[in-house]
């Protein structure tokens, strides 16, 4: 896995972004950007390289869902791996965003041991 | 219906007549004399709508003196036009001062977490350059003794900063119950929107010169798991995820 790829963290709370950024950047990755919904998230995914999305679900303008839907119907961003961490704890939550593509999904409250294991999972899954 | 409500429901027609009716209506039925079965339907029911309308006519009265109670009960003016914004403003508040709190700890964790390294490091590297020194003079007795118990030292501040470096991230971990509050408080608050716009619509109704305060107010919708609906509690039911680990054998199920 490659400490320097580029990872966009979108949340509408800037408590929990700088919580998940922290945990990132313990866990070696440096290069982070993030914003705070889908709306503000869509157009630097577009302009970005980014390699790995983290996303809240329930964000006002443009929840993580549709943002998940959005990155998976654009030819370019379909192959980005993308992460939720939410406070959506629903079985048919977790179910649709199986089905609308997400390669992860970590239930708040976490900890930085789980956000380690679900990204070396996806990155395995991603590389192999 | 419950037996009161039947009793409430007594025919206004003799019996004799209603029999008479009913068996010309069997008649009807069986020389298939539509006219005269749709006639002795209309008079069967008749025999019962006296009682329909005095119903009706009680149950209006009594939504009406409701509601006249209600437009005069200035408790619920009070409550829909102030103490339920306030109450908004109260919860957006208690949002507002965790955040802060929330915040500066933050604030504080991160700048505490390069000083715990610094301890690490160079305790680390203090220890390498003692080593070096006592092996030029391995023959000095006294300093061998010095170098040894400093050494120990550094190890042991080596394991604390280590240790302070874990507890600082436990600490910024523990601000994620900022995001989780906020967006428990901000359904609260949508709810007493609701209540409040609900409230206000029934005071209009009921006195249209109390307030015109709720016509521009937005209409919000039902909630939908779709848009999301925030932290679960503890006690939600068995549709509700309760840890990490349900949500791994929910997907696993799934072919994750």
């Amino acid at each position: 896995m490659d400490r320097n790829m580029k990872i966009l963290v979108v949340d509408d709370f800037s408590t929990m972004r700088r919580i998940i950024k922290n945990l990132l950047k313990e866990l070696g990755f440096t290069n982070l950007e993030e914003a705070d919904d889908g709306q503000t998230a869509l157009p630097l995914l577009k302009q970005g390289n980014f390699d790995f999305l983290v996303t809240d679900w329930n964000m006002p303008g443009m929840t993580g869902i549709d943002l998940l839907r959005a990155v998976r119907a654009d030819p370019d961003l379909a192959s980005l791996p993308v992460l939720m961490v939410t406070a959506e704890a629903k079985r048919e939550q977790i179910v649709l965003a199986a089905q609308e593509g997400v390669n992860g999904y970590i239930v708040k409250p976490f900890n930085g041991a789980t956000l380690k294991a679900k990204i070396d999972k996806i990155f395995e899954r991603v590389e192999s | 219906m419950t037996q009161a409500q039947e009793q409430d429901f007594q025919p206004v027609v003799g019996r004799e007549k209603r029999l008479a009716d009913a068996r010309a209506l069997a008649e009807a039925i069986e020389n298939e004399d539509s006219s005269s079965e749709a006639q002795l339907i209309g008079e069967l029911t008749a025999a019962y709508s006296g009682n329909i309308f005095d119903e009706v006519g009680r149950m209006t009265r009594e939504v009406h003196d409701t509601l006249k109670s209600f437009a005069e009960d200035e408790r619920l003016g009070a409550l829909a036009e102030d103490e339920m914004p306030d109450a908004r403003d109260r919860l957006r508040y208690v949002i507002a001062l965790t955040e802060q709190a929330a915040t500066r700890t933050l604030t504080i964790t991160e700048e505490a977490t390069p000083t715990a390294e610094q301890i690490v490091d160079r305790s680390q590297r203090l220890k390498g350059e003692l080593a070096k020194v006592a092996a030029s003079e391995a023959d000095n007795a006294r300093l061998g003794g010095v170098v040894e118990s400093m050494t120990r030292y550094l190890d042991s501040a080596t394991t604390c900063g280590e240790r302070i470096k874990g507890q600082l991230t436990e600490i910024m971990m523990a601000q994620e119950f900022q995001d989780l509050s906020g967006q428990l408080l901000m359904r609260v608050i949508d709810l007493l929107e609701q209540l409040e716009e609900k409230l206000v619509g029934l005071l209009q109704i009921t006195a249209p010169v109390r307030s015109a305060k709720g016509e521009d107010r937005k209409s919000v919708p039902a909630e939908r798991a779709e848009d999301g609906v925030g932290p679960q509690l503890p006690s939600a039911g068995d549709n509700v995820v309760k840890n990490q680990d349900d949500v791994d054998d929910l997907l696993a199920s799934l072919g994750f």
